[in-house]
């Protein structure tokens, strides 16, 4: 190599006072020339120069924050929650896909000639979603970390919250553009909100009693039931089925703050294993 | 010496299976194996003291502290380790991303703290070069260390394994014993194995379980003398004996209890295991 970084700039370069673009180059060359690293070593305080080694080498290790996470940082989140939101698994892309297939197919068919007054099918269909999404953020079937994570020191009832937030507050952001995509039921397409938040607090609520995935199930199952059977009893093809009237909802919103104060009185259920071994 | 955790009467039932009947032990420092037969109740109890399952009976302390109060236990969880019989890993992380994501868990909250103890046990468990690919590329030996380098996260003071050689080659398997006798060096570790080859290499005490009790305590040496005098050679499995097997000489290996003028064999750990099990051998070592 015929060309080397002048002393003078690798002092520079050790007291980090060198600037671009000499810095460039002594970057670029330091990378390849052993004899010029031999040089700065020399030259350079070693406590100092370690320590910039291992800030290096620390920068180059730790982990990238992709997108959610970064924003989640921007937006004032610490950025060890960002991680554990960011690392929940009802947020990957195929998740994420399969939430915004339903929810075009369900706005596709309130567009639909004769949908009624009401769009049922996105109606029926939006609070399961969030449900789903958060059972399947838990549990020692779906979550691959669930063992390591329930002995950890932060509470399980956190962690639950900390990914409860994080799959509500991405599935309602889409259930809500996909509100948005149906102007012409006004609040009517709303209506999803409140059984949405009833069916997830209800189906947590009774995790620790039926285990993270029959408890989702029977409430899912339950609230197709309740459709059918409000189908069934439905006064006329325009009537509104039952929990999308004015009644439905405030029953939807009580037993949402049932739920919620059942499932805060049972936290610490979810600090210890939800299943069995022997 | 105060024992790193001390249990007695822990009982267990999930309906009808009695999974932890009246299992009383003392956990003091160095490697502790738990050795048993799948169904033995080895996992259970494995999670009961890492204070995964509450028992159904009985109390125990670890470290000094009593799970079974809920700021006990997070004083437990905070000095300890776990390594589940099946770790499960977020398959898009690195090894570092793994490490780093389950210290937050551990609540080492500031970055630069946490990043600098997740390269420190990744150099412990030797996958430092590795430590920035991601776990679905590794070897299942590698992510058995990632997941041996998160238990370690926060240098605990009580290791609890749960059968980490399964399913790895014997090379593996070496190299994860030397990982093994290393974090027994300063902390108490209780390592659950079906083979007696990690007892004897590895463990200063060892626990064998069967049916959800403890069937013996006391030292590897102690679980082969209880075999002395019990084991015999013979041509043709000897219907008498409590187990025999077929060795590579051809002759049969027996253990029980020996007929007159039968050809004594030297005893293994091994025997003395077979021989714990056996409703014979249920008393425990002082």
């Amino acid at each position: 190599m015929s060309w080397h970084v002048p002393e003078e700039d690798l002092r520079a370069y050790a007291r980090g006072e060198l600037a671009a673009p000499a810095l460039w180059s002594a970057d670029a060359h330091l990378g390849a020339c052993a004899a010029c690293r031999g040089v700065l070593a020399e030259v350079s305080d070693p406590v100092a120069l370690d320590a910039g080694w291992e800030r290096l080498d620390a920068e180059l290790d730790a982990p990238r924050a992709g997108v959610l996470e970064s924003l989640l940082v921007r937006v004032g989140v610490a950025g060890h929650t960002a991680r554990l939101l960011a690392a929940a698994p009802v947020l990957r892309r195929s998740w994420l896909g399969a939430v915004v297939v339903v929810l075009l197919l369900s706005v596709g068919t309130g567009h639909a000639p004769h949908s009624g007054e009401f769009p049922t099918l996105f109606l029926a269909l939006a609070p399961l979603l969030p449900l789903a999404g958060v059972a399947l953020s838990y549990g020692p079937a779906l979550d691959p970390t669930y063992e390591m994570a329930v002995v950890a020191p932060m509470h399980g009832f956190r962690l639950l919250m900390i990914r409860t937030v994080a799959v509500l507050g991405v599935v309602l952001v889409l259930n809500g553009l996909a509100t948005l995509a149906l102007p012409e039921y006004g609040l009517r397409a709303l209506a999803w909100l409140l059984p949405a938040l009833a069916l997830t607090t209800t189906g947590l609520a009774l995790t620790p009693r039926l285990g993270p995935v029959l408890a989702p199930s029977l409430v899912g199952g339950a609230w197709v039931g309740l459709l059918v059977l409000a189908e069934a009893l439905r006064a006329g093809p325009e009537a509104p089925l039952a929990p999308f009237t004015v009644a439905g909802q405030g029953v939807a919103a009580l037993v949402a703050a049932l739920a919620a104060g059942l499932l805060f009185l049972f936290r610490d259920r979810f600090d210890l294993f939800q299943g069995r071994a022997v | 010496m105060t024992p790193t955790v001390s249990a007695s009467g822990l009982s267990l039932h999930y309906g009808g299976t009695r999974a932890l009947d009246d299992v009383s032990l003392r956990l003091t420092g160095g490697v502790t194996g738990l050795l048993g037969p799948n169904g033995a109740g080895k996992t259970t109890l494995l999670r009961v003291l890492a204070t995964a399952l509450p028992a159904d009976r009985g109390a125990f302390t670890v470290l000094g502290h009593d799970p079974g109060t809920a700021r006990g236990r997070q004083e437990v969880r905070r000095r300890l380790g776990y390594l589940p019989q099946t770790p499960g890993f977020h398959p898009d992380f690195t090894a570092f991303e793994f490490v780093d994501y389950v210290a937050i868990l551990k609540e080492m909250t500031d970055r630069a703290a946490r990043h600098r103890e997740v390269r420190r046990v990744l150099d412990e468990v030797g996958l430092a070069d590795v430590r920035g690919k991601r776990i679905r590329k590794l070897s299942g030996g590698m992510r058995q260390r990632v997941a041996l380098g998160a238990a370690l996260v926060g240098d605990p003071g009580f290791l609890v394994l749960d059968e980490p050689t399964v399913g790895l080659d014997p090379e593996q398997r070496m190299r994860f014993r030397e990982l093994i006798a290393g974090a027994g060096e300063g902390r108490t570790v209780l390592l659950s194995t079906h083979q007696t080859e990690d007892v004897a290499m590895l463990c200063h005490r060892v626990l064998v379980m069967a049916g959800g009790r403890v069937r013996f305590e006391g030292t590897p040496a102690e679980l082969t003398a209880r075999a002395a005098g019990r084991v015999w050679s013979s041509t043709e499995r000897d219907p008498g004996a409590k187990a025999g097997w077929r060795t590579g000489t051809g002759a049969f290996r027996n253990v029980g209890d020996p007929p007159d003028g039968a050809e004594l064999l030297e005893p293994t750990l091994e025997d003395g295991y077979l021989l714990a099990l056996d409703g014979d051998a249920v008393e425990v070592a002082a």
